[in-house]
């Protein structure tokens, strides 16, 4: 008898070939049998539909692949030059993000006045309708008391309409409190490249005709800079350059790299020293760059100072200061000590890196900078890109661009009224600009807005408590350091509104919460301000789908109610701007209703550049339509050497290794609170004094704790599947979290080398208690030769407590899995860019078995 | 002539991300805990002399395939086109082919797939239920994919065992597998061995291996250079 499925059921059911129970688990029958019920036609059944991932600041245009209303698939955009087709795994996790039935589904309001970790809610639905009344009823208490500074709205990721929400509406309404989640993002990198050429944003690489790469921290096949395009070519890359990751745990790019440094955290600033001193001592500076000695001999001899009158600079403006104020003495020896890193690895890196000048890149990321000195780490990086002449050149790093047209927003001078203008005056509650946090974007005291202060501005009422808050697209008591310091700032707050696509740690404070989009799927806006393979572009993200849950865009639709709600109450300023100000640029039609008014904010935003009338250098796009249809707008190709010969930006206009820009503005800061600079130094933590606040320089890394209360370094990574910390309640991203190196399924693991793992008679999966001066949670261990001994590495995205029902184990006893870094991490700052310092092994932390 | 298919994945090009993995699950509706594709992964060495290595793994499509030995009942079976095919019709579900499998990579369906959608029960006050998305996108899995049923079963049930058929029904209408076509490194091919012009005879002329090639199985994924 040949056995097909249903004979096979009937013997194995004569014989007993099933134990009893077990049976039901056996084979049921197909509804559809293969061949006879299949789909009669291989076709595509679907459209691709233009979009936007915004998992990480790549913001890479995708294509989402539609099938009956439903979305299915996401691709890169064929069309967007800076992805060219390709997507990252993480685009993919956006499907189980957009259909997670966890997500908030309606509007919702609190019931129990009290707040805390410990209370419950007791949220209830209620009406777009009564969710507007109530806030704007907050809104007009704070104007009838002359409070409007006390309102702020709360930004994390964003699209360009957030000029609208966070932009605008903040200062109609009275307050200067927008803040941003900017500060705890990368600002310290982006210190490093403004104080030498005066760019403050991301940098572009030419990884296509590079010979040599050094990766600061960075992990640019993994995470954030430019994924897609960095994988596509990685194969060719490997061949082509020589690649040196410097980085305390072993990354995939360390792996994959020539080299792995595994520095010791927070000391990289040494290594950048010491490869700078081999490059001038070794005489393979980039003489058509940096220019040469008068008579061409070299007198970069270690210890020993030199005129500088005897060297001539072409680009640049500074060497020899910097040489002798600092480079002078930073031999590999020296760095070797500090570091971590033995003296011929940096010797040899140093020479490649210089033997391929210019062909030759220092790459810069967060994970090196973002530590509590790491500001002039940043400048010693960019500096690097100097002495071998690869700023601005072929096979270098790019810190320009072609800007994207884009119309500015209207004016709002014509609605804001006394009020208004008096909240506006007012002291903004972060701290940005004080003496100990000077931020200084772009030359300005103050420039960065920080995040993390706002917490201790709420405790502390200094310079007060905020009272009515608009948060949206982020989670602050989560990713920010020292979470526990927002829960009881959260606790404080009378009222906030969180706008959120799931729930999440920072809801469980809200008196509001309202429901949003998915950016990817359920959304139309543009998104620009980001570059990659040397174009700049600006991508449309689609409402593809319409959502099973009931949501408004929040950049938009919503203020637009509160607009109308406020007007009910009284004060028509905000709905008046929007309807007096908003024009559909082809009809010349304002917006009467919500959703009226997202498409016309977004074509007028965009007008430039898909009206072809606007001359611009790039894509050329007839028409609105067009534009959704290609979904992107790519400028030309970035031409080299623009900024070379004067146009650097800075005060010499030259490229500064003696940064006249950084001194004047840490002049003007010193001067707004009538100190010294180095008395700016001092109140930042800084060991500078002098001249050196000047240059890039090696700062000892400055670590939170007792080294004998807490024996090991904590330092923390990201993961290749994060969405921003966004994605842990999706299957695919527990699934498939061991593709992070050392990192398990379904878990989240401190990795602690096997050498300290033996003295602590710790073994793989034992629960451990980390505990730090600012707290403590408890994950399981994994022995990891991927970490030095006394270096604790774990991944930060995991220890939600209250986000779904994957990402938490426990909601009623609001058990996270895994543990979230920022509970343990310290709140410190680097204090020259305003940056959250969460890196190079900020804190120190005790490891005890459970 | 009919076509010999086989792959070639290009380890120095692959970034070990398992996007691979992942757009395999998304092609094919497979649910959590079955994975067509998936990765070996190997650390060695001691800190700081510390070595990494990545492989996607997945149906070998092996031309001396133990699993159709195995299987009683011709469910797994070699088409004409040199690819191990799975038939869930036929499928007794007895695990034999899996026992036989030296890779491991063929799964068993101890439940029905994707169940998990259609629960009432939400995780929070604030939250919908799967049952609603699942009534509101009107499919089994909000994200199903329905071309996968053009020539197998697009979403198996309980009691049969599936495994990769190397993206059949798109390499039946000239497309790649969805895997290789969505890999960011574009580490991974699909190529005809019959074919004398098809550049996967250029990929293979790279340093290349099989897995477990020893055991005489005749494997078809061919792991090029190194991670």
């Amino acid at each position: 008898m040949k056995l097909s499925r249903r004979n096979f059921l009937k013997a194995s059911a004569v014989t007993g070939l099933f134990a009893a129970g077990a049976s039901q688990k056996g084979p049921v029958m197909n509804a559809f049998s293969t061949a006879a019920n299949a789909e009669e036609e291989n076709v595509e059944q679907g459209e691709w539909i233009p979009s936007v991932c915004q998992g990480c600041t790549a913001w890479c245009a995708v294509e989402i692949y539609r099938i009956d209303g439903r979305a299915t698939k996401v691709r890169g955009n064929p069309n967007a030059k800076a992805n060219h087709g390709h997507s990252c795994v993480r685009s993919h996790l956006g499907l189980q993000q957009v259909y997670d039935p966890d997500r908030v589904k309606q509007p919702m309001k609190r019931t129990n006045p009290n707040k805390g970790r410990d209370e419950d809610p007791e949220f209830v639905p209620i009406s777009w309708e009564e969710a507007m009344d109530t806030i704007a009823e907050k809104i007009m208490e704070l104007r009838e008391n002359d409070e409007t500074h006390k309102f702020s709205v709360w930004r994390g990721r964003y699209t360009s309409l957030n000029g609208i929400l966070y932009g605008n509406m903040p200062k109609i309404i009275g307050s200067p409190n927008n803040i941003s989640h900017s500060s705890i993002c990368a600002e310290s990198e982006k210190f490093g490249r403004y104080y030498t050429e005066r760019y403050w944003g991301y940098a572009d690489y030419d990884h296509e005709n590079t010979l040599y790469e050094i990766f600061w921290g960075g992990d640019p096949i993994s995470t954030n800079r430019q994924v897609p395009h960095t994988a596509s070519i990685w194969g060719d890359l490997k061949s082509r350059a020589t690649l040196a990751c410097i980085d305390p745990r072993l990354s995939t790019t360390a792996a994959k790299s020539d080299e792995w440094l595994p520095v010791m955290p927070g000391e990289d600033g040494a290594l950048a020293s010491a490869i700078a001193h081999v490059l001038l001592t070794e005489e393979l500076w980039h003489k058509p760059f940096v220019g040469d000695f008068t008579n061409g001999e070299n007198q970069f001899v270690a210890g020993q100072e030199v005129d500088e009158d005897d060297f001539e600079e072409i680009q640049t403006h500074g060497l020899v200061k910097w040489w002798n104020l600092v480079l002078k003495d930073a031999t590999p020896e020296w760095a070797a000590e500090r570091s971590g890193i033995p003296e011929d690895q940096i010797y040899r890196v140093a020479r490649g890196f210089g033997k391929a000048a210019p062909r030759a890149i220092s790459f810069s990321s967060p994970g090196s900078s973002m530590t509590i000195r790491g500001g002039y780490t940043a400048l010693a990086q960019a500096a690097l890109n100097g002495l071998v002449g690869s700023a601005d050149a072929e096979g270098g790093v790019i810190s320009n661009g072609i800007d994207v047209p884009t119309n500015d927003w209207p004016e709002i001078d014509d609605y804001l009224d006394d009020i208004a203008e008096a909240g506006l005056e007012r002291e903004r509650v972060d701290h940005g600009g004080r003496l100990e946090l000077p931020a200084l974007k772009d030359s300005e005291s103050g420039g960065v807005k920080p995040t993390n202060t706002v917490a201790d501005a709420m405790l502390n009422e200094d310079p007060y408590n905020l009272k009515v808050v608009m948060s949206y697209w982020n989670n602050f008591n989560f990713s920010n350091q020292g979470t526990e310091r927002w829960d009881e700032a959260l606790a404080k707050l009378p009222f906030m509104v969180h706008m959120t696509v799931n729930p999440a740690e920072q809801t469980h404070y809200a008196d509001i919460v309202l429901p949003v989009p998915h950016s990817m799927f359920e959304r139309l806006s543009p998104v620009d301000g980001s570059n990659g393979n040397l174009h700049r572009h600006l991508h449309m993200q689609n409402k593809v789908i319409e959502s099973p849950f009931d949501i408004r865009v929040d950049e938009t639709e919503i203020p637009w109610m509160l607009g109308e709600a406020l007007e009910e109450k009284g004060f028509s300023n905000l709905i008046d701007y929007f309807r007096n100000e908003f024009r559909d640029p082809e009809t010349g039609d304002a917006p009467t209703n919500a959703e009226e008014f997202n498409l016309i904010a977004t074509k007028q935003y965009t007008e430039p550049i898909w009206d072809p009338s606007f001359e611009k250098d790039g894509d050329t796009i007839n028409g609105w339509e067009e534009l959704l249809e290609v979904g992107t707008w790519n400028t030309a190709k970035y031409e080299f050497r623009q900024k070379w010969d004067g146009n650097w930006g800075t005060e010499t206009g030259q490229f500064e290794f003696y940064s006249e820009t950084l001194k004047k503005a840490l002049e003007e800061h010193a001067d707004k609170h009538d100190a010294s600079v180095d008395e700016v130094m001092e109140a930042c933590n800084l060991e500078a004094r002098g001249e050196l606040a000047y240059v890039p320089h090696y700062e000892p890394a400055m670590r939170v704790g007792d080294e004998d209360e807490y024996p090991f370094i904590f330092t923390e990574h990201r993961s290749k599947l994060n969405r921003e910390a966004r994605s842990a309640n999706t299957s695919w991203y527990q699934a498939f979290k061991d593709v992070d190196i050392g990192d398990e399924a379904w878990d989240d693991v401190a990795k602690i080398n096997p050498k300290d793992a033996d003295e602590l008679g710790i073994e793989d999966g034992d629960e451990v208690k980390l505990t730090t001066e600012t707290g403590s949670i408890t994950v399981k261990a994994k022995r990891w030769e991927g970490t030095r001994p006394g270096v604790i590495s774990k991944c930060y995205g995991q220890g939600h407590w209250a986000y779904g029902h994957i990402a938490s184990l426990d909601r009623e006893n609001q058990i996270a899995r895994g543990g979230n870094n920022n509970d343990i991490l310290a709140p410190v700052h680097e204090a020259l860019s305003g940056s959250g310092a969460r890196h190079g092994g900020q804190t120190r932390v005790r490891i005890d078995k459970v | 002539m009919g076509k010999n298919y086989a792959m070639t994945i290009d380890l120095q090009s692959c970034i070990g991300c398992a996007a691979c993995s992942v757009t395999c699950k998304n092609e094919n509706n497979t649910d959590d805990g079955i994975n067509w594709m998936h990765f070996l992964k190997k650390e060695t060495g001691t800190f700081p002399n510390v070595r990494y290595e990545f492989m996607p793994a997945l149906c070998n499509h092996c031309d001396n395939a133990p699993c159709i030995k195995a299987c009683p009942v011709t469910a797994m079976y070699k088409d004409e086109d040199g690819l191990t095919l799975h038939d869930a019709d036929k499928c007794i579900g007895c695990k034999a082919c899996m026992a036989a499998c030296p890779y491991g990579v063929i799964s068993y369906n101890k439940d029905n797939p994707h169940e998990y959608w259609t629960s009432e029960e939400a995780w929070s006050e604030l939250s919908a239920t799967p049952a609603h998305v699942k009534q509101e996108t009107g499919e089994t899995l909000p994200y199903y994919n329905p071309e996968r049923a053009y020539n197998y079963e697009a979403i198996r049930s309980r009691g049969v065992v599936e495994k990769c058929q190397l993206c059949d029904h798109r390499l039946k209408r000239d497309e790649q597998p969805y895997c290789v076509e969505r890999c960011p490194s574009e580490a991974m091919y699909v190529g005809d061995l019959n074919d004398p012009d098809d550049k996967i005879h250029e990929i293979l002329k790279d340093e290349h291996k099989t897995l477990k090639d020893e055991l005489g199985t005749k494997p078809k994924v061919y792991y090029i250079n190194s991670f």
